[in-house]
């Protein structure tokens, strides 16, 4: 499903560079549910926009559904991007005064759908994350968790191949993030691969797979070494270290 | 996807009503100002009839009968010289012609009511020449007779814009029955009498024929020099009186060189019967040459052109600063729309719509604002009422403007939206 090989993110300033993801190698076999945890600053997050083609990397190679993403142009990436990844984000990032129903829309209109289609996709993956009955609301009238289930609707709405998350539950208290784990767990039974970053270590150990992001690469570790003298001070962090 | 596009345009809008409010009316003060300065100029520039300015001449002679008092050819001429000029085949038409003035009314009207009018007296081929349109009848066919054509304006005052013609007019007292009635007719310039700062009156109220209103005595209205003293145009035949103007229409270069051969042979002979001394100047000028000649395009409002299309450069730095701003609050929703996949293509296009919308709404409210500039120019400068028009070429222009400067607009903060890091603004 998704093949990276050597796959190097470099941030250049004026003053530093900064190798946010450096020879990352990975493959995620399709139906896989990967935790994706690590250190502030590791790199996470990187390659999640790197996987989801919304950032672009400097070396190496990356097949996602077996397309080589290398050199493609922005009309395909986007399409890719429309057709094939799901994206689900912290803060949600549903557009304020757009309905529940616009915001799952929204995605679908890139596509070329008719009005038919949409309609059908959007009632669909509301039905699926619990929330059929609120389609006229507005974010802004639903709980946090409601909140990012409208963002998993609309990610589910395209039918895409891989979703990715980025601490889907980083803004939820435990009651809604245990809601939102559900939901993510049921969508991987029914055949969704799903990459998740998170800070949860029990929420890493409920999935399939776990790997570790230190310093912008997968860590071998199991525990983290609490300090690489070649890594920026707000990079360690002691508290972060999980037992996997 | 464009109604969707026109969908988002009208959401951004009120999204920000306040800011496009400002970037509508910084857009449609600049195209206002501009569209209007271009109506005067257009007036002012314009070809009053493209489809033969280039077959139509006016004739200069150099006949002055001494060497004072100037040595320059004349755009009047004797009635020797016109009749001449009316006696040569060459020109396909030919029209002498000078302007007076005459009351009329309505001779079987109760009413005593007289109206001040323009009179062209003419041969008959002026109508041919000039294209005059008509609504009833047509032109006289000689240059005597007891008949005139009437101008749309007169025929509204006297007939109440009826068919007229074989009604009989009152002109200072002598019956004369109509044989025409022209449509609404406006030539800007009015081409045939571009001199005496007359370019831009209106055409004339009655045309009558040359050897009646002379015989008539109808008084020149218009400039003449004579080296002679002389009672009334009707001694004015045989006598060194300049009044009359000439135009003739010359299809192509031959004819054109045969006419000019025609006039300088006629000064030639003149010159060797010694009635002038001066060189043989005889000049033909088309319609658009004869107009550059008299000058009748203001610098002033020339100028003023070039300094309204400056403003309307800083209005699109203002708008487009403004655009700016806006394109940078919704920094967001792009990131979005792009993570979900809106390629910068789709995104462009919205844009794009936004910004034809927005233009195409500036574009009404300049031509509502440049029709205002005008009307408030003619309040203060009564002289401009027949520059000062906005016709539908400036309609369409006026709009294009606005399309353009809108677009124009947005193209820098388009361009930097498309620069955007999609992930930067999604956390
Ligand atoms: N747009 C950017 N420009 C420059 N540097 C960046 C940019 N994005 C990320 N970085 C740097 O790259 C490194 C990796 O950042 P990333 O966001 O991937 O970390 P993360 O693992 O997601 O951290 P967190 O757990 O805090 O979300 C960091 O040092 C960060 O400062
Ligand atoms: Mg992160």
């Amino acid at each position: 499903m998704l093949i990276m090989n050597n796959v190097s993110r470099i941030y250049r300033s004026d003053t530093i560079q900064t190798h946010a993801l450096r020879d990352f190698s990975l493959e995620v076999k399709a139906g896989e549910f990967v935790a994706v945890t690590g250190p502030s600053g590791s790199g996470k997050s990187t390659f999640l926009n790197v996987a989801g083609l919304l950032d672009s990397f400097d070396q190496g190679e990356y097949k996602l559904d077996g397309v080589s993403v290398h050199g493609l142009q922005d009309d395909e990436l986007s399409r890719l991007r429309n057709e094939k990844i799901g994206f689900i984000f912290q803060s949600y990032n549903l557009i304020p005064d757009y309905s529940i129903f616009d915001n799952i829309d929204m995605p679908l209109r890139y596509r070329g759908f008719n009005a038919a289609e949409r309609k059908r996709r959007v009632d669909h993956a509301l039905e699926k994350v619990g929330l059929a009955s609120r389609a006229d609301y507005l974010p802004s009238q639903l709980s946090g968790g409601q909140q990012q289930r409208v963002a998993i609707a609309r990610a589910l709405a395209g039918e895409p191949k891989i979703l990715l998350a980025d601490e889907p539950t980083g803004n939820l208290d435990s009651l809604m993030a245990r809601q939102v784990m559900e939901l993510l767990h049921n969508l991987n039974q029914e055949g969704t691969t799903i990459i998740m970053v998170t800070h949860d270590p029990d929420q890493a150990r409920e999935v399939s797979r776990n790997i570790q992001i230190i310093d912008g690469q997968i860590s071998d570790f199991k525990i983290y070494a609490p300090l690489h003298s070649d890594v920026p001070k707000d990079n360690t962090n002691v508290k972060e270290v999980l037992d996997v | 996807m464009f109604s969707y596009n026109l969908k988002l345009a009208l959401l951004s809008f009120k999204r920000a009503p306040s800011l496009y409010f400002l970037v509508l009316l910084t857009l449609s003060i600049g195209v206002g100002l501009l569209c209007a300065n271009l109506a005067l100029v257009n007036s002012m520039a314009g070809d009053p009839i493209p489809e033969k300015s280039d077959q139509l001449f006016h004739v200069s002679m150099n006949t002055w009968p001494n060497d004072t008092p100037q040595a320059e050819p004349f755009h009047i001429l004797r009635y020797r010289e016109a009749m001449k000029i009316m006696a040569s085949d060459i020109p396909k038409n030919a029209t002498v012609f000078y302007a007076s003035n005459v009351y009329a009314r309505d001779s079987q009207s109760k009413s005593l009511q007289r109206f001040d009018s323009a009179v062209r007296a003419t041969t008959p081929g002026f109508f041919a020449l000039t294209k005059a349109p008509f609504a009833y009848g047509n032109g006289f066919a000689k240059s005597s007779g007891m008949e005139v054509v009437i101008g749309d304006e007169l025929n509204k005052k006297i007939f109440a814009g009826k068919n007229s013609v074989g009604q009989t007019l009152e002109l200072d007292g002598e019956l004369l029955t109509i044989v025409g009635v022209l449509k609404p007719w406006s030539l800007r310039p009015l081409f045939y009498h571009a001199t005496e700062g007359r370019a831009f009156n209106l055409t004339d109220d009655i045309y009558a024929p040359l050897e009646t209103a002379i015989d008539l005595g109808w008084s020149i209205h218009a400039r003449s020099a004579s080296t002679v003293r002389y009672k009334g145009v009707q001694y004015t035949r045989d006598r060194d009186v300049f009044y009359l103007q000439a135009w003739v229409e010359l299809e192509n270069k031959n004819q054109q060189q045969a006419f000019q051969q025609y006039l300088d042979a006629y000064s030639q002979t003149l010159k060797d019967a010694g009635e002038h001394p001066l060189d043989i100047r005889n000049e033909l000028r088309d319609v658009n040459a004869w107009l550059l000649e008299q000058k009748i395009v203001d610098q002033k409002v020339l100028a003023f052109t070039l300094a309204s299309i400056l403003f309307l450069c800083v209005c699109v730095f203002n708008a487009s600063s403004l655009l700016l701003s806006r394109f940078h609050s919704a920094k967001f929703e792009f990131g979005l729309r792009r993570a979900v996949g809106a390629s910068n293509k789709q995104m462009l296009m919205q844009g794009l719509t936004e910004s034809v919308l927005l233009g195409a709404i500036a574009g009404l409210i300049s031509l509502i604002l440049s029709w205002l500039f005008l009307k408030l120019s003619t309040e203060f400068l009564p002289d401009l009422a027949n520059i000062a028009v906005l016709d539908s070429k400036l309609l369409v222009l006026g709009m294009l403007l606005a399309l353009i400067t809108s677009v124009s607009s947005a193209l820098y903060p388009l361009y930097r939206a498309s620069r955007y890091t999609i992930s930067a603004e999604l956390k």
